[in-house]
């Protein structure tokens, strides 16, 4: 019997619903100590003074870490792309966020160490917050860095953009011009497990650290950087996590569990209370866009532009990547064929957003399908239509000039469509994901159609073993 | 005031891997003496069940029963890099690296099979758990047989290892021209509402999608992925916000009870439809499910309120606060000449006090 493509049970199905899984949080060792954190009461301030004396001598502490603790205290979740670090591990001198993560101690029980928590002196002033993405080119606006509150992908150009081919051109032909404008909100990616991690000191040396990270590599390669460590030093135990959507890509509990256990030379672990978990991780973006389509009365898309403005939060973490990613996705599954894209990075006095559960492309999508429907009421073209005749062909080019190789937009357009009982005319009903042709291939969009090309090279060292297990 | 019932229409495309590629993932299998595989890899199970597929993919490329296969992705220590279990890659990039490795370990069995039954390795394969010769099933071993003398007879080790990887791309400053991705899935999903048009709330009845996934390596992992997508979708499109009053940061929900997440009562019924239109690259032809499974919900949902009581909510989600405000506020869109303006109250043209660029609002920053 073939595996694939089998309805097999779950390989530790049973084992989680009846509560047999060893999770991070279930790993208890002798000596354990607990952790709590003390945390920014105030959305933006500069802190005067940080005095952990008095709670360093309370019942049961072993250790408390600040700032001034961290070998090495800025460390950027995006470095391997090119985005410059910009948020401490913990804070030195001002706070940005509410929640951001101050101090923390570790003590014989969790009591104990939140009462230590309560003893940490810390003088601060509030000053301003900003927080509407709309007002990040206004003069006289509070200012989230030093560098001011829109990122520059490059020196001299704050946004990541997409132009392809004649977009005046495209607006000038237009029949219609439809604008509209678009925010997708910020959730909570709400796992079952908040964030947890367990930071062991071995006897040789090395540090084993269980985490319900979602990637164990990219949590040891920022855990090692924060320490100053080689990862060698380091031994990363999980691979079963209680559910992530993004938000357990953040790593902070880890780096801060090892400091605190090579202070203590005790293991600590560290767990997330559920408001921590709601108040202090981050989040999925907030995400403001405005769309201009450039239409002919028929339902064709000439042209599109769009600004989409994209809440960050209080630092970078993984938003650079997101908007980019949301940039090539601004057309949806339609072929455009001129396109103005600018998407900015603009920072706030949030709690930082990051990953979650397709993020950039979400908001991309909420935005460009509500305005595709608002487009077809506009010039009374059923929404089913205008989606089968713009939507990828065989040979169509992306926003970002990719030839699509086998897009299914057709198909999986039909297949709803019999889903839900909708007729649509023949005409329609029998469309293909095929190449453009005849009707289908209007003269502004010969130009989109070539070759689909073939796999770079990276492709090919798996070739040799679908060949041989198909 | 009457429960007015609407219907709304999205499609959605995504891609498979992180955008601009540059994310590998490894692995390594070795093969005990009585033919049992060990699959290590650093990917993480986030409890959406990539392990069960992960071990479909090397059971079946090596040609062993499923329960043969134990996934180990432990530590560090013994597992290799995953860059990770996040943007929709855990089928695709970690399991083509099991893939590959799957099948160099499968060579090496085929190899101590050839010199056990002096028979070419070419002209022999591996399945259900038997190494036999193509053309004459009768003449077989057993894996069983094979890993051992490979063991104890010949002193030799089964292992093969895998990486694979889409190679990193810069886009153009720009152009932003550049192939950031290693595949693309494709979805539609139709939303039935009922809107209250005296309370505002909307209540999603009824959710039909049809998902392209390329290959459902496990259909019912496929379509669990689907509908605990949709629900997330649905908390999208009418249920969730941080932050309900944003931009302000007041009343931020601090608890399960204070923030409205979707809980069973808000079950809708479900049709799910599955494409198989095999990607060339993934593993078995398949493609990402992951993420998308939540982007088609709040634009459909969009649409079906409009659909049912004539107004547009074009901000997520649509809370009851919402639905009213639009009901007693209707916002016309400005016309001018061919422009068909929407929401003017809420864009930067009307928010911001920066004065337009040369190419209007939607270019504030291009060509200074």
């Amino acid at each position: 019997m073939k595996a694939v493509g089998a309805s097999l049970p779950r390989y530790d199905g049973i084992a989680h619903v009846t509560a047999r899984t060893r999770y991070v949080d279930d790993v208890r060792v002798p000596d354990m100590l607990w952790a709590k954190a003390l945390r920014s009461p105030v959305a933006s301030a500069r802190i005067l003074r940080l005095d952990t004396t008095r709670a360093s001598r309370m019942p049961g502490v072993h250790a408390v870490v600040t700032h001034r603790d961290v070998p090495k205290n800025v460390v950027g979740h995006q470095e391997v792309w090119g985005i410059d670090p910009d948020e401490p591990l913990l804070a030195s001198d001002e706070v940005r966020f509410e929640g951001q993560t101050i101090a923390v101690v570790a003590a014989e029980t969790e009591p104990q160490a939140q009462a230590a928590v309560d003893a940490i002196e810390l003088a601060y002033e509030e000053r301003p917050a900003f927080t509407d993405v709309r007002r990040a080119f206004d003069a006289g606006q509070p200012q989230v860095t030093p560098t001011g509150n829109v990122y520059f992908y490059y020196p001299d150009q704050p946004q990541r953009q997409i132009r392809k081919g004649d977009i005046d051109a495209a607006f000038a032909a237009a029949d219609v011009i439809v604008e509209g404008t678009y925010r997708s909100q910020g959730i909570e990616q709400l796992p079952m497990e908040p964030a947890v991690a367990m930071a062991i000191p071995e006897p040789d040396g090395r540090l084993t650290i269980h985490s319900a990270t979602q990637a164990m590599y990219y949590s040891m390669d920022i855990t090692a950087r924060h320490l100053c460590l080689p990862m060698g030093r380091l031994k990363f135990v999980g691979g079963t996590v209680g559910g992530g959507f993004g938000g357990k890509l953040d790593t902070q509990v880890e780096p801060i569990a090892a400091l605190l256990a090579m202070q203590a030379q005790r293991p600590v672990k560290w767990r997330l209370t559920r408001e921590e978990e709601m108040l202090c991780s981050s989040t999925r973006a907030y995400c403001h866009v405005e769309i201009a389509d450039a239409m002919t009365k028929d339902g064709w898309i000439l042209g599109r532009r769009t600004l989409s403005l994209h809440d960050a939060g209080a630092y970078m973490r993984t938003s650079a990547y997101s908007c980019s990613k949301h940039t090539f996705h601004l057309a949806g599954a339609y072929t455009i064929p001129a396109c103005a894209f600018n998407t900015f990075v603009v920072m706030t006095n949030r709690v930082p957003s990051a990953a979650m559960r397709g993020f950039g492309v979400t908001e991309a999508s909420f935005a460009v399908e509500t305005h595709m429907n608002r487009v077809a009421e506009v010039l009374g073209v059923d929404p089913w239509e205008i989606r089968l005749k713009n939507a990828n062909r065989v040979g169509d080019s992306s926003p970002s000039r990719v030839v699509y190789g086998n897009p299914s937009t057709v198909s999986t357009l039909l297949a709803a469509a019999d889903a839900a009982d909708e007729r649509l005319s023949g005409e329609y009903a029998s469309m293909t994901n095929h190449a453009r042709g005849g009707e289908l291939l209007p003269a502004h969009l010969v130009e989109q159609q070539s070759e689909p090309r073939t796999h770079p090279l990276a492709w090919r060292d798996a070739r040799p073993a679908f060949e041989g297990g198909k | 005031m009457a429960l007015r019932r609407g219907r709304g229409i999205a499609t959605i495309e995504y891609p498979t891997g992180m955008n601009q590629g540059g994310d590998p993932s490894q692995a390594w299998i070795k093969i005990k003496p009585d033919g049992r595989i060990d699959v290590f890899s650093g990917t993480v199970d986030l409890g959406q069940g990539s392990k069960t597929v992960h071990t479909q993919i090397a059971a079946d490329m090596i040609g062993v029963p499923y329960e043969w296969v134990t996934m180990n992705n432990a530590d560090t220590d013994s597992s290799p890099v995953s860059f990770g279990t996040f943007a929709s890659r855990g089928t695709f990039i970690d399991g083509n690296a099991i893939a590959v490795a799957a099948y160099r370990a499968k060579q090496r069995l085929l190899e101590v099979a050839s010199r056990m039954m002096e028979v070419d390795a070419e002209d022999l394969d591996i399945g259900g758990g038997e190494v036999s010769v193509t053309g004459a099933p009768e003449r077989k071993l057993s894996v069983e047989e094979v890993a051992s003398t490979a063991a104890w007879s010949y002193g030799e080790m089964l292992v093969g290892s895998g990486a694979w990887m889409f190679p990193h791309v810069e886009p153009d400053k720009e152009t932003g021209e550049c192939e950031p991705h290693a595949a693309i899935s494709y979805a539609s999903c139709v939303v039935d509402v009922e809107v209250d048009d005296e309370t505002g709330e909307v209540r999603i009845l009824r959710i039909l999608q049809a998902y392209d996934v390329g290959r459902a390596i496990n259909p019912v992992l496929v379509e669990g992925q689907i509908q605990g997508g949709a629900i997330m979708g649905l908390g999208l499109a009418v249920l969730e916000e941080s932050f309900p009053f944003y931009p302000s940061l007041e009343h931020r929900g601090a608890q399960l009870g204070t923030y409205v997440a979707p809980g069973m009562r808000d079950l809708p019924e479900m049709v799910n439809v599955v494409i198989e239109d095999p990607d060339p690259v993934g593993p078995y032809g398949a493609k990402a499910i992951g993420e998308m499974a939540n982007n088609g919900q709040g634009p459909a949902t969009a649409a079906a309120i409009h659909d049912a009581v004539g107004v547009w909510v074009t901000e997520m989600p649509a809370r009851p606060d919402r639905v009213l405000r639009a009901l007693e506020e209707p916002r016309e869109p400005r016309r001018d000449g061919r422009r068909v303006i929407f929401d003017e109250h809420l864009s930067t043209a009307t928010v911001s006090s920066r004065e337009p660029g040369p190419d209007g609002w939607l270019f504030p920053l291009v060509g200074e």
